[in-house]
């Protein structure tokens, strides 16, 4: 589905962030080696979600081009993956985490890419969020290796 | 995308708010409809003039102490409306969409520029400071201070329910005035809310008073003589022929913020990709129903490039969706009633008589996503072929109507938009500087835009506008607001 308005752009950020919460929250569960750095995984998704609502809110206008400003953004290109199959091992769902959260960068840095010219923060927002989580990435590939 | 919770349910009885209370109106009820779905969601009263005069009245009983309030005590009443506003955001965003039909990124919009003004009204133990200068004589002294004056009234409009009133108001009362607001008997929810939260906020009661009703309260607050000044915003017609009229009659402060015919015109030389969504925003944005949309686009160039631009917008407008504000996928919701939308007809017709061709015609609802009547639904429009002299290049359509002109150059681009009667927002789209000046110094505007389709002034700088879209002196928002709602009172000192 083609996104449109910033509105939908900020549900569907919270929508893969909800998605990749819930999925670090079941991995916890699971591997209990990890379940730390899982659930602070998920905690910080529930602070990207208030730091990209938070831009999002503090300056969107009447006048800017809310409604116009995601042209070229398809959901499709960046649907996760989050339900675990029946017996997958450690190191597989690492390596899920680890496509989950590309997935989940390339949004981020392609929403900030089309909204540059708009607003400012909201972009920022986005590249910010899209650099922890390459910085997650590194994390969960570390993980990989040592499984 | 599913569609945002509806805060509006039921169909509340909407009362008055006066002197702190609650108060059902004797008036009779007229309906106030959800444009989209065409459903009543509310009732609201046209009041009488005995309520106008019971809000007026206690609004001036409020008045001294109010005044005698520190400016501190008072501000602090404004930063617990202004978290009031910030916790109900979501709340007052929605209702602006389902009351008037806006999107929700226009209504989250409106919200935040309508906090603005919140915000900086917070500021007013600094705006409101007077000057002074020693020695004017030889042991004498002058200073000038700002002081309030009374009870004020404030008028809002159909299209911005949230915001415009809030142009106004919190200066009104941050500077130690009172005030009575009437909202448009169309869109009278938002300002039912930005009352509660005044309450909730804990402003004495009788300083911020909200009367619903149409003409029957305006020539109340008109006529009443403990009214000091009115800051309205609405058409041309009732702004000069009424409100600015009968002010000057009864010796009243007056701000009337009236209508527009503003031109966007585009130089070869722009950057096509960055002004086509503005543009889309500009002209389609609220449906048209702003004084500051763009109504005619002016291009200057050749007929490859006006080919190949006109195209583009041609292409992107074809495709905006319409639908339901509150489902988040839509970019452009209905118009707010049937009349409105039948007038905005009425033009595009007179317009296609007078030699206009359609580049797109819009007034079958074709994008219309989802189940709701067609009632005030419209497509974008695009009208080529329009002269300058023609009634949908000279008059606000105050719709979805992009009326296209050709400009040999940007002489007569300017030439073409000064010809109108209003001078609101005009806007340049161009990447030479030395073109950019020109139109800035040239063009009879009161907010000019360069490489920006909505000339919205922030709440820090005044609110402009000339000819025939603004009639008064001062204008609403920042220090302006903050002069029109205080006299300037000098004193010469010497003591003996």
């Amino acid at each position: 589905m083609e996104l449109n308005t910033a509105s939908e752009a900020i549900s569907f950020s919270r929508e893969l962030e909800g998605k990749s919460a819930k999925f670090y929250g079941s991995l916890a569960q699971k591997y209990v080696s990890g379940k730390e750095e899982f659930l602070s995984f998920a905690r910080e998704n529930d602070k990207n979600i208030t730091q990209v609502q938070r831009a999002y809110y503090g300056v969107i206008s009447d006048a800017i081009e809310g409604c116009f400003s995601f042209k070229g953004i398809d959901t499709d290109n960046y649907s996760i993956e989050t339900k675990l199959p029946e017996g997958v091992s450690y190191a597989d769902a690492l390596r899920m985490a680890v496509a989950v959260e590309g997935k989940i960068v390339k949004f981020y840095m392609d929403a900030a890419e089309v909204s540059k010219s708009l607003m400012a923060d909201v972009p920022r927002a986005f590249e910010r969020v899209a650099k922890k989580r390459n910085e997650r990435i590194l994390k969960l590939k570390a993980l990989v290796k040592e499984n | 995308m599913a569609l945002l919770e509806e805060p509006i349910k039921g169909v509340p009885v909407i009362k008055n708010y006066i002197a702190g209370e609650w108060v059902e109106s004797k008036g009779e009820l007229k309906d106030v409809v959800n444009p989209a779905k065409m459903e009543t969601i509310a009732k609201v009263p046209i009041s009488t003039k005995e309520e106008i005069d019971a809000a007026v009245e206690a609004a001036q009983q409020a008045f001294p102490d109010w005044r005698r309030t520190t400016p501190l005590a008072r501000v602090r009443c404004l930063f617990r409306l202004k978290e009031l506003l910030e916790e109900q955001f979501e709340d007052c965003s929605k209702i602006q969409t389902q009351e008037h039909g806006k999107t929700i990124d226009e209504s989250r919009g409106e919200s935040r520029r309508g906090i603005e003004n919140v915000e900086v009204a917070t500021g007013i133990p600094s705006l409101m400071m007077g000057y002074n200068l020693e020695d004017i004589a030889s042991g004498i002294d002058e200073y000038l201070v700002r002081q309030p004056l009374g009870v004020f009234g404030v008028i809002g409009p159909f299209n911005f329910p949230f915001m415009i009133p809030l142009w106004s108001a919190p200066y009104a009362v941050a500077t130690g005035n009172t005030v009575v607001v009437k909202p448009s008997s169309e869109v009278p929810l938002s300002q039912r809310k930005i009352a509660e939260l005044v309450d909730e906020a804990g402003f004495p009661p009788g300083v911020y008073n909200l009367v619903n009703g149409g003409r029957t309260v305006v020539n109340g607050m008109l006529d009443h003589p403990d009214i000091k000044g009115i800051s309205f915003v609405g058409s041309t017609p009732t702004g000069r022929d009424v409100i600015y009229k009968r002010c000057g009659e009864t010796g009243k402060r007056v701000i009337a913020q009236c209508g527009a015919k503003n031109y966007m015109v585009i130089m070869p030389d722009c950057n096509v990709q960055r002004t086509i969504p503005a543009l889309m925003t500009s002209f389609f944005g609220n449906t048209g129903q702003r004084c500051l949309s763009g109504t005619v686009l002016c291009v200057v160039g050749d007929d490859a490039f006006y080919n190949r631009f006109l195209n583009d917008v041609a292409d992107t407008a074809s495709k905006i969706k319409v639908g339901y504000g509150l489902d988040e996928s839509t970019q452009m919701g209905p118009v707010r009633d049937a009349k409105k939308k039948a007038k905005i007809l009425g033009y595009i017709e007179d317009g296609i008589k007078a030699g206009a061709k359609f580049r797109l015609d819009g007034r079958k609802p074709t994008n219309l996503v989802g189940d709701y009547p067609d009632t005030c639904f419209l497509n974008p429009t695009i009208l080529e072929n329009v002269t300058p002299d023609m009634r949908v290049a000279q008059e606000e359509i105050f719709g979805p109507v992009m009326s296209v002109i050709r400009a040999k150059n940007l002489d007569e681009a300017i030439d073409m938009a000064n010809s109108t009667s209003f001078g609101n927002g005009h806007a340049i789209f161009t990447s030479n500087g030395k073109d950019a000046r020109q139109f800035q110094y040239d063009i009879i505007s009161g907010n000019v835009g360069i490489n920006i389709g909505i000339v919205a002034p922030m709440a820090f700088f005044p609110f402009s506008g000339m000819k025939d879209s603004f009639f008064g002196v001062l204008h609403t928002q920042g220090k302006e607001a903050v002069r029109f709602f205080t006299e300037s009172k000098v004193v010469i000192q010497r003591w003996l």
